[in-house]
């Protein structure tokens, strides 16, 4: 199956100490890589205020992480650790590759689109261009 | 934030067709300068109200993908209450707007954006 990539967001208790944090980053890591997943990249945010109240708590310390995977049983085991630790009060994942695919798709039909306009808005310069140079590079 | 009175300023044209409408007169000279602006002379006893082209920010920008995780690209388009504000006020196009509403949610999950503002 193709890779999956995935993005998880958690927020923690504002007041956690930086280790803990750490610590819950440390052992889903452990779990992702006995997954057999892998992580593209962690990003704290930091303290940020949220939206709404959550737990009556007004602000959040916020990490970020893009996983790959080839299946889904990950989140799940994921999702599960994250409900039951008490540090974190929020979490969200969001499946991303099919967005992404989207994305590329875009961006080449564009790129390509740009390329040919040059020979479609002016036939005449066609005719002479070929041997030219700008095709070539458009290619 | 610039962006936030916007709509807010072209939710009113529901009231402000009568801008040009409502000036009983049809000869009265306001409309009919305004009339004359776009290109063409005014037409008498025509509604002449020159609305300005909404376009799709991000098909001027050519976004092909909205970031849930950006909020400051997103609270443009709610209201100060929280909803998602439709496509003929911010005039987004059909696309954008669906990827759009799908963002927005994702962050409202998050806490990026609030459900409803609080009071």
């Amino acid at each position: 199956m193709e890779e999956r990539q995935y993005d998880l967001i958690f927020i923690c208790r504002p007041d956690t100490p930086e280790a803990d944090i750490d610590k819950v980053i440390s052992t889903l890591e452990h779990t992702v890589t006995e997954k057999g997943a892998k992580i593209e990249k962690t990003e704290k945010w930091g303290r940020k205020r949220m939206a709404y109240r959550v737990h009556r708590l007004r602000e959040g310390f916020y990490v970020y992480m893009v996983l790959r995977s080839s299946h889904g049983e990950v989140v799940k085991e994921l999702e599960r650790r994250l409900k039951v630790s008490d540090v974190v009060i929020k979490y969200l994942t969001v499946r991303l590759d099919e967005e992404l695919k989207r994305q590329d798709k875009l961006k080449r039909h564009r790129e390509r689109r740009a390329a040919r306009r040059p020979r479609k808005t002016n036939p005449a310069t066609q005719v002479v261009s070929p041997p030219g140079g700008e095709q070539a590079t458009a290619l | 934030m610039a962006e936030d009175n916007a709509p807010q300023h072209h939710g009113s044209p529901s009231g402000s067709p009568h801008h040009g409408g409502a000036s009983g007169p049809p000869g009265s000279a306001g409309p009919r300068a305004q009339g004359g602006r776009p290109g063409g002379p005014a037409k008498r006893g025509k509604r002449n109200f020159v609305r300005k082209k909404k376009v799709c920010r991000f098909c001027v920008d050519k976004v092909d993908l909205i970031d849930y995780k950006k909020a400051e690209v997103l609270s443009p388009f709610l209201q100060e209450r929280g909803k998602i504000l439709p496509r003929r006020m911010t005039g987004t196009c059909a696309r954008h707007q669906r990827w759009l509403t799908v963002a927005i949610k994702r962050a409202q999950n998050i806490a990026l954006l609030p459900f409803a503002a609080e009071l």
